[in-house]
């Protein structure tokens, strides 16, 4: 499989380590990533709030360059990710629209079609390779009690996404399991992390933080699973604002999901990609977890036909 | 020209109140919505309300509070889709040279470099020192050129002439 | 035929015709027609003195092809045909043009379009009117006995009804006993007496009735033939205890090493293989749920049979067929309580301490799990704070858009009767409270004094504490326009909806009835017949109809029983004879009609050429267009007088 890469401008600038752990595990699932020149896909709560049109326009010119080159587009960042498959569903559903679009895209010698498929890692991952496929890749599992946030811009709407179910999200729990983890039940599970108002009002935003951090911490996780750079970072290094605003003592680490599976694959250099979490955390080293896992894989053989 | 915008104005506020219609302000996107919850400020019911009722957009500017996380959208038992109508508020809202300086400051960071917040040396040094690619960045004129065509360019130029009023 | 002489009448309406139409132009536009005799027009055609002047025209005149401008046939038709039928005229002489629904109210605003209209309409009826036949109406016989299915408060109450007037009744229930879910709830609002106290007495007298056949566990399979006339095919499943042998002693269900949950008791308690829904069943008699039997082979089990000193117990007991004849239907299928699972956001069957109304209404029963004591699921302690939850399943695009009209009314009555017994706080969220019936809101008022907590808000979402397996329910006080989050709730009650059953669907498509967008069946006319279905003889009753609480029920079972009493008391009904008939000289034999009518109508006779029944066509005209050699005529509704209204419309329009 062979993808036009879409990282967006918050995790390539900004969380360049999740980014490099997409970069390290797909190659091991025949992925190939390509990089075009994209926009940042536009972020709706800047520019669609602004103008519809040009939400609609940059989103329709980074898609007509993936589809110029015949590939689906890999997105990495939640709201990449519905920003743009909104954009392709208004576009498809409404030939007007993508006439007027096209007209404008024409100058810059692009046509948008409606021919690429819009695909998050999520989706790659769950749908397309499966869970068994990953677990039985698995080399050093991942034994931690986590928390799984899917992220708004993922599960809503519901009626264009498809990603998961937006009420009892389960998907991300399942590839958390597959690699060993735990993962927990937890109160607000489909409630926004509060990075959307950030921006506007910074206080609300950490007050949004709060809750949900109240809720994950009365179930006492190890970690919370991500699957958007925007969130991680709210996560991360939003607790400790909220701490300093609340005076609450929030301490937990976060991971975007392909890190645990670089873990897990046991891939080299995976070092350099914790080196820069603000929260650490110890996972339990790797040759005794790969010991664990060959005892495991022994005992599992005469069990089985 | 301004003219003609107020009429596209009018049309689309028409086009929202239709949307907006089946609510029997239940109070399930209130219920819902993470900010609410936390600022009472921004009501989704309430602005769902004053379209309907009062037939514009209400102008306390509230709206921009909205995190844009389409709960309130999910759960509408009328399938009123509150996430198209908030956004339609903040457009007419920012039409007016009322969107909070923050969305513009990174809105004239997407049109000057194809990213929303300005892309620093430090960053593309991070980048290369974990050995990532280094991306392909659109023609900036490009950029600029579909700003200008599509209107938010005009809005940018308009916000940033009232702040500078506010300002003064 | 003899020459055509046409008399052309127009109605005011009072003003609404007459308000918008231009009658005179109307009139000096159709006046002049060919075979038009007169035009006349009156404030109010269908009232006495305007009836004479129709029956003075038609004798002064002597016509023999009538003209109504007026309201939709729906109202007046059979008013005017009676006029001619009193003046010796065959009644099916008679056209009407529709000029109020059709024109007058929905162009009020454009006059002169609607005078236009009205002329067009009126000239294409004068042109129908020429090719009008007289036609005869066919009687035909009708048996004396009712078949009802669904033996809940509607079929009780009609059946009863029925009886007591001297027709035989047929009540089949698809379940062990009759009763319905009436039988399940504890107290009944608004006057908190109790459920069963009211209708087990009922139930027993069915059971007794000497006019009342009792089927149950048995369905209906195939229904033919038509009003008056019914072949109904009966399936029933055993039973495996003979209801004349069993004394209800209950040894059997003693020794059953089974035990799974009660349905009847919402899953709350258990329950034998071998067992009675709940002690006033009427038939009273176990019954022996086979699958859930762990065999009856002496290997396996088979205990009850040795221990049964009445004999009762059958294990080869069969299937059985039951063919019937009848002259009238009554449906009263009930309803389903709405599955709470679909509202995710909600929690039920994740969270245990989520119920819904039913479950909460068996607890209140003092026969019921829990002898009448509302507890927590998840530790079976007393709950201190209660929510309600209103319209869960209801008033939402997402599941049902109706009113489900009972659930108001059931939390008020569950939380007026909590509150009372233990005084619990109980909080109330709503969007509005439907409190409609006699004596609904001052019940409300009551409660509400009686400190109920009633909060204007549909609740957003329900989350468990994980540890405490407490809730949270989040909402908003929409009348403050402030955010409301209840911690530490003990227990939830979902006021779940109503739903069509599946099994009124099944029913639908055997008799073939109409089934309205919400999924109930489908009543002729929403206010003037209400109970009575497209087809004749066949009514409609109860929940099965739409939502309603035990008075309405009881309400349309009693003029479900009625309908079907005024068909069968008469003896004989006319039928309207809109029906199709066969040219033999043309008829190919070829079948395609036999095929295509929905009605199964049509079938081959000893000649070898297809024949309609005129009891069972409804006029339809399916087989009237299909037919390949044009042998089949729909009466009334010619092809000859549908094309000369239509050629009549395109020359206007040509010249105009
Ligand atoms: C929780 C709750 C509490 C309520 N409390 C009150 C109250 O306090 N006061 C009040 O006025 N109303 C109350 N109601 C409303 C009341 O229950 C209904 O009005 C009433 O039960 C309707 O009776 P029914 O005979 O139409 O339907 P049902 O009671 O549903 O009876 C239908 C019967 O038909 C049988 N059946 C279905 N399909 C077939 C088939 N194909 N063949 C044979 N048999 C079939 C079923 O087994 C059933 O026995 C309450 C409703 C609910 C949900
Ligand atoms: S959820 Fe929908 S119907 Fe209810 S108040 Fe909000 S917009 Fe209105
Ligand atoms: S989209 Fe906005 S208004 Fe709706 S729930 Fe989220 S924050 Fe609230
Ligand atoms: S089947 Fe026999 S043992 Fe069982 S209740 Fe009836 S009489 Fe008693
Ligand atoms: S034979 Fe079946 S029903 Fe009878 S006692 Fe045994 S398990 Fe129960
Ligand atoms: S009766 Fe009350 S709770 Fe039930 S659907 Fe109607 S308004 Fe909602």
């Amino acid at each position: 499989m062979k993808f036009a890469f879409f990282p967006g401008c918050t995790m390539a600038y900004r969380l360049p380590f999740a980014e490099k752990s997409i970069r390290m595990v797909v190659p091991h699932f025949d992925v190939e990533l390509v990089d075009l020149a994209f926009t940042c896909c536009p972020e709706p709560n800047t520019v669609r709030a602004l103008s519809d049109d040009t939400w609609i326009t940059l989103a329709a010119r980074n898609i007509a360059l993936a589809e110029a080159e015949g590939l689906n587009i890999l997105t990495a960042c939640a709201g990449c990710h519905e920003s743009l498959s909104l954009a392709k569903h208004e576009l498809d559903e409404n030939p007007d629209r993508k006439n007027k679009v096209n007209e404008l895209l024409k100058d810059l010698g692009l046509e948008y079609k409606g021919t690429s498929t819009i695909v998050h890692v999520h989706q790659l991952l769950f749908d397309e390779i499966g869970i068994e496929s990953i677990s039985s890749k698995v080399v050093r599992p991942v034994p931690i009690k986590v928390v799984t946030h899917t992220g708004c811009h993922l599960l809503r709407p519901e009626r264009v996404l498809h990603v998961d179910n937006a009420e009892v999200p389960v998907k991300l729990d399942m590839l958390c399991e597959s690699l060993g983890m735990v993962p927990l039940e937890y109160m607000d599970k489909t409630m926004c992390c509060g990075a959307g108002v950030r921006k506007i009002n910074s206080v609300t935003s950490y007050a949004i933080l709060r809750e949900k951090m109240t809720s994950i911490a009365m179930v006492e996780p190890n970690a919370i699973v991500v699957f958007c750079p925007t969130c991680f970072i709210t996560f991360e290094s939003g607790q400790r604002v909220a701490n300093r605003i609340f005076g609450t003592d929030f301490k937990i680490p976060v991971f975007y999901y392909t890190e645990l599976l670089a873990i897990a694959l046991n891939l080299p250099e995976t070092d350099i990609l914790l080196a820069e979490h603000r929260v650490k955390i110890e996972l339990p080293t790797s040759t005794e977890t790969k010991e664990e896992n060959k005892t495991e894989t022994k005992d599992s053989i005469p069990s089985s036909p | 020209m301004s003219d003609m915008s107020e009429d596209l104005q009018t049309n689309r506020l028409k086009e929202l109140k239709e949307t907006a219609l089946p609510c029997f302000q239940c109070g399930v996107c209130s219920s819902s919505c993470p900010v609410f919850r936390v600022s009472p400020e921004l009501n989704p019911r309430v602005s769902v309300d004053s379209i309907i009722s009062r037939g514009k957009v209400p102008s306390e500017g509230n709206e921009w509070l909205c995190a844009y996380c389409l709960m309130c959208d999910q759960r509408c038992p009328m399938g009123v889709s509150l996430a198209e109508i908030l956004m339609v508020i903040k457009n007419i809202s920012a039409k007016e040279g009322q969107a909070p300086p923050d969305v513009i400051e990174s809105a004239e960071s997407l049109m000057a470099d194809g990213c929303q917040s300005p892309i620093s040396s430090r960053s593309e040094k991070q980048r290369e020192d974990m050995g990532l690619p280094k991306l392909p960045r659109a023609d900036p004129e490009d950029v600029k050129m579909l700003f200008r065509a599509t209107g938010a360019a005009e809005v940018l130029e308009l916000n940033r002439s009232t702040s500078g009023e506010a300002s003064e | 035929m003899p020459e055509r002489r046409i008399g052309v009448f127009l109605c005011h309406c009072g003003s609404n015709i007459a308000g918008v139409i231009d009658l005179e132009v109307l009139k000096q536009a159709v006046q002049s027609l060919p075979d038009v005799e007169i035009v006349t027009d009156y404030k109010y055609v269908c009232s006495k003195p305007g009836q004479k002047i129709l029956k003075d025209s038609i004798k002064k005149h002597k016509l023999n092809g009538i003209v109504i401008a007026s309201c939709s046939p729906r109202m007046h038709e059979p008013t005017f045909r009676q006029v001619l039928r009193e003046i010796g005229l065959n009644p099916f002489l008679l056209e009407i043009a529709n000029i109020r629904e059709h024109v007058s109210w929905i162009h009020a605003n454009d006059p002169k379009a609607a005078t236009e209209k009205a002329i067009d309409l009126v000239r294409m009826a004068i042109a129908r009117a020429r090719l009008l036949e007289p036609l005869e109406e066919p009687e035909v016989s009708i048996k004396k006995s009712t078949l009802i299915v669904g033996g809940g408060i509607a079929g009780i109450s009609a059946a009863l009804d029925l009886a007591n007037a001297g027709f035989k009744v047929y009540l089949v229930e698809k379940e062990p006993s009759i009763g319905g879910k009436m039988s399940r709830w504890d107290k009944t609002f608004p006057t908190l007496d109790c459920s069963s106290c009211i209708l087990t007495p009922r139930m027993a007298e069915v059971g007794n009735h000497e006019n009342i056949t009792l089927l149950t566990m048995a369905q209906v399979e195939e229904v033919e033939g038509y009003v008056g006339n019914f072949k109904v095919k009966i399936k029933q499943i055993p039973r495996y205890v003979d209801i004349e042998k069993c004394t209800s002693c209950g040894d059997c269900s003693d020794i059953c090493p089974v035990d799974i949950p009660a349905e009847f008791d919402a899953n709350l308690s258990y329950r034998k293989a071998i067992y009675i829904p709940f002690a006033q069943a009427v038939p009273s008699a176990y019954v022996l749920d086979m699958e859930n039997c762990l065999g009856v082979e002496a290997v396996k089990c088979g205990k009850c049979e040795d221990k049964c000193e009445a004999k009762a117990i059958s294990y080869d007991d069969k299937e059985k067929i039951i063919e019937i004849e009848v002259g009238t239907i009554i449906v009263s299928t009930g309803f389903e309580l709405f599955d709470a699972s679909k509202k995710e956001e909600y929690g039920y069957g994740h969270f245990p301490n989520v119920v819904n109304l039913g479950e909460i209404e068996r607890m209140l029963s003092s026969a019921g799990p829990t002898r009448g004591h509302v507890l927590k699921p998840s530790n079976l302690t007393e709950p201190k704070k209660i929510v309600y939850v209103q319209c869960v399943g209801s008033r939402d695009e997402l599941t049902n858009r109706y009113c489900s009209r009972v659930c108001c009314m059931t939390a008020i009555k569950q939380a007026r009767m909590i509150r009372d017994k233990t005084g619990a706080s109980i909080y109330m969220f709503y969007i509005d409270l439907r409190t409609f019936g006699k004596g609904y809101e001052e019940f409300y008022e009551s409660t509400a004094a009686a400190g109920v907590t009633f909060i204007r808000g549909r609740v957003g979402e329900i989350l468990q504490n994980e540890k405490t397996m407490n809730l949270i329910v989040r909402g908003e006080d929409t009348l403050l326009g402030k955010p409301i989050q209840l911690d530490d709730v003990d227990l939830v009650v979902l006021s779940t909806g109503v739903v069509a059953a599946d099994a009124t669907n099944k029913i639908a498509h055997v008799l073939n009835l109409s089934i309205s967008p919400d999924g109930f069946l489908l009543e002729a006319h929403p206010k003037l017949r209400p109970v009575d279905s497209f087809n004749d003889g066949i009514f409609v009753a109860g929940m099965a109809q739409g939502p309603k609480d035990i008075p309405d029920t009881v309400a349309q079972a009693k003029a479900a029983a009625s309908g079907a009493m005024a068909l069968m008391g008469k003896g004989k009904i006319n039928v309207e004879p809109y029906y199709s008939v066969v040219d033999e000289e043309r008829c190919a034999g070829c079948q395609v009609c036999i095929s295509v009518c929905p009605y199964n109508a049509v079938t081959l006779n000893e000649r070898g050429y297809a024949e309609v029944n005129p009891a069972v066509c409804k006029g339809c005209g399916t087989c009237t267009a299909t037919c390949a050699s044009g042998a089949i005529t729909s009466q009334h509704y010619t092809d000859g007088q549908i094309a000369a209204m239509i050629q009549e419309y395109l020359s206007t329009r040509y010249w105009a």
